[in-house]
């Protein structure tokens, strides 16, 4: 205890030695420049209703009307503008550690059986290789699954998102059989721990609280994304498979390792390719393909 | 004239001693009321928990619901096509039975759409259908033609109908007041005008030609629910005309089941007769034809070609976990009764019974057949999941549901054919007094 | 016998190598490495942030010894084995990398480096930080200005010294900013006249105006500079909404117009021919 004591007062002395300075960055030297620019001037962090905090970006004047509650309806609907978001996956690089899949059940209160992301042990038709493929919503470009849904529950977003609104879905379950992904997933009964959640606002973004006799599916983290962070899955994934950004900045960032890279020639260089591309749902999801290493 | 005054009180007596409520009819009706009672119990379960309640998994998420429904949407189809197509050509025959037909039309068109709401997983929000309805979606369209399906039908049974009504309120004595009163309502003032009969005969002929178009739309939509779709095996163009086959071969097999009921218990051998069945016979054997036909075309060009999805359901289908039940349904429910039909002795009324029931079962798991094995070929392998996900089997809940589908089925025929009589009597007499001048 | 041998000899191999791994050598000179600013909370919550994106997934909840079963054992970093190294050590590593612990050097700046030690040793109670020896140091102090030459497609950075005079070997670094992450545009040096140049790709799509945001971190000694700054250096480019136009898979309101018609059209012709059955009939009245 003592320690920890010194030990502050030992940091204050050593900021008050250095002084403090404006976020200039013109001429800085080192000690100030650093202390400085941790902290983004650009956000507001905002309580919202069910409790979390979230940053938003003052500068967008994203204003949000935090008494009303259906805010977080209307903006899961309208999605960012400008955006147009991707995802790539690295599957010479997966190892199947299932470390996406895990996070991504646990952020959106998903029972064992029920997956956004599910990691496909495949073979290789021509060598018999296998490998393991994480296979998510495609966030399809022309969305089979959004062209039957008869009450608008799952749509499209600006950025290219595909969503579903569990409060409007009727439970029909027609887009889990237009879904050539097997993407999509039932709540058939109560779901996961809905005691817990069942006073919180639904978040459309993340889908969560789950309802009984609706439809669910990846969201590509809509809610994280919003926040400027990558997805659930791509942050958990210790082996660097996941690359996700936005294709208008033609930039991806890996979730492993955050190194950002140019989309295109990510794409050109190593041979990429997507799901079924035959069926024309223009998937918004990329495969690198698994090297052999026979 | 004495003649046909006699011949008119005969028909009249006979046709008209069924529309009361004896003893037999009030057993049945509560036997069919306790069976609807037991098997609501099950639904209320399935509102309670879920539709985990059903067998159903995030793989094949449609199951015997769908299947009874497409079942359902097919079987009355051909109700309403006897009478019209067959009326408007001029084919007498049909006459005696076109009731028969409209009534079992009638009956299932409405059970059908009831079955869509016991699959939907949020019944309790049924409206969102006509708040934010989407016209791009197949259910959408489906649900407009099954209402309209069942509003043209039920006028179509109805129109002709008036006369008779107007003739049991006159003459039926013994029953209730309400239904009485009831009569008198629907006969909407009728008074055997000359002007009347052409007024009705008009609008009959008006629904007639209506419905044509819009029975084939019904089950067309239907089979689009499937074809719309990108999965291997339902991804087909001539869905449409092959379902719609497929409910023609169904709907004659119910009809002549029905005509075979309502003959034996109502008494009403002298006014259908073998004739009758022989004819009915004949059809089927031409629309089994014709459905046979598109069977072949749906499962010889996919299977020769043995496109990649493709591959897997069809030989699943063809020699692997469905196949004993794809061959029964081939074989046993249309290809034997097809040739058996052929003979003249097997379209007495008795063999005919056994066929068309035989038919009839065919075409339910025929249905089964078109619904659930697809989806147990997904593109994408199914992994991770329980055991239970790889097959798909109905639970009790599911079945007891599904009986209560027939359950309501037979109880709204059964009072239809009870408050009205079950053969157009004034049309009967037109065709006797044509006869004897 | 032969092949026995080899078998054991091949394991003997492998366990010593596995010994060598456990042990993890530090040069000595980066063993003594220490962060030239002061820990602090705002350095551990950015460090935080790291850990929990890139770190956690196999290291697990500090405190929780939840790390992921691997070989060699990633370990809890409140662990002892992680609070008894030094700070340079621990820097070194990160930096570096070994067998399934990624390089991450390429990755994070040192400094996002150092936020990461910040965070490791706010677990420990115990922890004084070492202070540099600053003294004698000469800090040298620069500013960072940006243009870009549309003949030849490049960023230039120039530095300019405290005495209004260029500075040269400064180490640059640019950036373009993206939504998730910054897409490095490559590392430099300056020449005598201070002056740096990074390629830009003319390909890459900026926004409206053709503008990219372009962020420069400069470091020379202990000296360093960061600016960032929007300019244009690309083709304007203009982004569609992912929704625009009709489609069969738009909403119910953006639904296709033909379709709509022949919906509707359809719809209501059969329902007005069955209303007028239905009124028609009303007309049974006046004959009775
Ligand atoms: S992958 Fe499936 S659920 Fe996702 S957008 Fe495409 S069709 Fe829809
Ligand atoms: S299950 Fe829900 S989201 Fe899917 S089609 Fe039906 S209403 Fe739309």
């Amino acid at each position: 205890m003592g320690n920890k004591e010194k030990g502050k007062q030992s940091r204050r002395k050593f900021l008050q030695n250095i002084g403090v300075a404006g976020v200039g960055a013109i001429s800085a030297p080192a000690i100030l420049f650093t202390a400085c620019s941790s902290s983004s001037d650009k956000k507001t962090k905002v309580l919202t209703p069910d409790n979390k905090l979230i940053e938003i970006d003052s500068e967008n004047g994203l204003a949000i009307d935090t008494t009303d509650k259906s805010y977080l309806n209307k903006i899961g609907r309208e999605g960012i503008p400008g955006k147009k978001f991707v995802m790539v996956i690295d599957l010479g690089k997966c190892r199947n550690e299932r470390k996406c899949m895990k996070a991504c059940q646990s952020e959106h209160q998903l029972k064992p059986e029920q997956h956004h992301l599910n990691v496909l042990e495949m073979e290789n038709p021509s060598s018999g290789q296998t490998y393991f493929m994480p296979k998510l919503c495609q966030h399809c470009d022309n969305p089979p699954c959004v062209t039957v849904c008869p009450v608008d529950a799952t749509f499209k977003r600006q950025d290219g998102i595909v969503l579903v609104d569990n409060e409007r879905c009727i439970g029909c379950r027609f887009c889990i059989a237009a879904c050539p992904y097997s993407a999509r997933t039932f709540n058939w009964t109560e779901p996961r721990d809905s005691e817990e959640y069942k006073d919180i606002t639904y978040n459309m973004e993340l889908n969560v609280p789950q309802k009984k006799g609706t439809v669910t599916k990846c969201a590509f983290s809509a809610d994280r994304i919003r926040e400027g962070k990558l997805p659930y899955c791509n942050s958990a994934c210790p082996n660097g498979v996941y690359y996700f950004g936005d294709a208008n900045e033609d930039l991806v960032t890996n979730g492993t390792t955050k190194e950002t890279v140019r989309l295109s020639k990510l794409l050109k260089q190593n041979s990429a390719y997507t799901l079924m591309p035959e069926l024309g749902t223009q998937p918004s999801v990329y495969y690198l393909p698994a090297r052999e290493n026979s | 004239m004495e003649n046909i005054n006699e011949k008119f009180a005969t028909i009249e007596k006979d046709l008209l001693a069924p529309v009361k409520w004896g003893k037999k009819s009030i057993i049945w009706m509560g036997f069919l009321m306790v069976t609807l009672v037991v098997c609501m119990f099950f639904y209320y379960q399935q509102i309670r928990n879920g539709l985990g309640v059903t067998g159903l998994n995030d793989f094949v998420s449609w199951g015997i619901y769908i299947s009874n429904f497409v079942f359902f949407v097919a079987a009355s189809l051909i109700g309403m096509l006897i009478s019209s197509v067959l009326g408007l050509a001029g084919s007498k025959w049909i006459m005696p039975i076109s009731r028969i037909a409209e009534i079992i039309a009638v009956s299932f068109a409405m059970v059908a759409g009831l079955i869509i709401i016991s699959d939907m997983g949020r019944p309790d929000r049924l409206h969102h259908v006509f708040l934010h309805g989407r016209i791009q979606s197949p259910i959408i369209w489906d649900i407009a033609i099954v209402l309209t399906y069942v509003a043209v039908s039920v006028l179509l049974l109805y129109v002709p109908l008036i006369p008779d009504i107007a003739l049991l309120s006159k003459k039926q004595n013994g029953l209730p007041r309400i239904q009485k009163w009831m009569y008198k309502i629907l006969s909407l003032g009728w008074a055997n005008h000359p002007n009347q009969y052409k007024l009705i005969k008009k609008y009959f002929k008006l629904l007639a030609v209506l419905i044509i178009p819009i029975a084939l739309a019904i089950h067309t939509v239907t089979s689009w629910l499937f074809a719309m779709t990108l999965r291997a095996g339902w991804d087909s163009p001539i869905f449409g005309p092959y379902f719609v086959s497929g409910a023609f071969v169904a709907g004659c097999a119910a009809v002549t089941i029905g005509m075979y009921f309502f003959r034996t218990s109502y008494n009403l051998k002298s006014y259908i007769t073998d004739y009758h069945f022989d004819k009915m016979g004949k059809l089927l054997v031409l629309v089994a034809l014709v459905y046979v036909y598109f069977n072949i075309n749906e499962i010889i060009v996919p299977a020769y070609k043995l496109k990649g999805g493709e591959a897997e359901h069809l030989k699943s289908m063809l020699f692997g976990h469905d196949a004993l039940m794809f061959w029964l349904v081939q074989i046993g429910g249309l290809v034997l009764p097809f040739i058996l039909l052929l003979f003249k002795k097997m379209r007495k009324p008795l063999p005919s019974l056994i066929i068309s029931s035989v038919i009839l079962l065919g075409a339910w798991f025929k249905r089964y057949l078109i619904v659930v094995p697809v989806q147990q070929h997904p593109y994408y392998p199914i992994q991770n999941v329980p055991d239970s996900f790889m097959h798909y089997t109905p639970t009790i809940a599911e079945i007891a549901i599904t009986v209560a589908s027939f359950v309501l089925f037979l109880i709204i025929a059964t009072v239809l054919s009870k408050i009205f009589p079950i053969i157009p009597i004034w049309e009967l007499k037109e065709e006797v007094k044509e006869q004897i001048q | 016998m032969n092949k026995k041998f080899y078998i054991l000899f091949t394991l003997v191999c492998l366990s010593f190598s596995l010994i060598a791994q456990e042990s993890w050598e530090v040069i000595a000179e980066e063993n003594d490495n220490l962060s030239i600013i002061m820990f602090d909370e705002e350095l551990e919550l950015s460090g935080q942030i790291i850990y929990d994106n890139s770190c956690k997934s196999c290291h697990g909840n500090p405190e929780k010894a939840d790390f992921s079963k691997m070989l060699p054992e990633p370990g809890d970093i409140a662990s002892e084995s992680f609070q008894n190294q030094t700070d340079g050590s621990l820097h070194y590593k990160i930096r570096i990398g070994r067998g399934a612990m990624p390089k991450f050097e390429d990755a994070l700046d040192s400094e996002e480096v150092w936020n990461l030690v910040a965070y490791i040793r706010s677990f420990n109670k115990n922890y004084i930080q070492k202070k540099p020896n600053l003294e004698g140091i000469v800090i040298p102090k620069f500013s960072l200005a940006l243009s870009f030459d549309e003949n030849i497609d490049k960023l230039v950075v120039k530095t300019i010294g405290d005495d209004n005079n260029p500075m040269s070997e400064v180490e640059l670094k640019a950036y373009i900013k993206g939504s998730f992450g910054n897409y490095l545009l490559g590392k430099t040096l300056t020449n005598e006249m201070g002056i740096g140049y990074f390629n830009v790709d003319a390909k890459m799509p900026g926004d409206a105006e053709g503008k990219l945001e372009v962020i420069v971190k400069a470091r020379k000694g202990y000296g360093s500079a960061k600016t960032m700054q929007k300019m244009i250096m690309v083709q304007p480019s203009t982004f569609e909404s992912a929704i625009k136009g009709r489609h069969l898979w738009s909403t119910a309101k953006q639904a296709p117009i033909w379709l709509k018609v022949t919906f509707f059209f359809t719809i209501i012709s059969i329902w007005l021919m069955i209303l007028y059955v239905v009124f028609g009939l009303k007309k049974l009245k006046k004959y009775s």
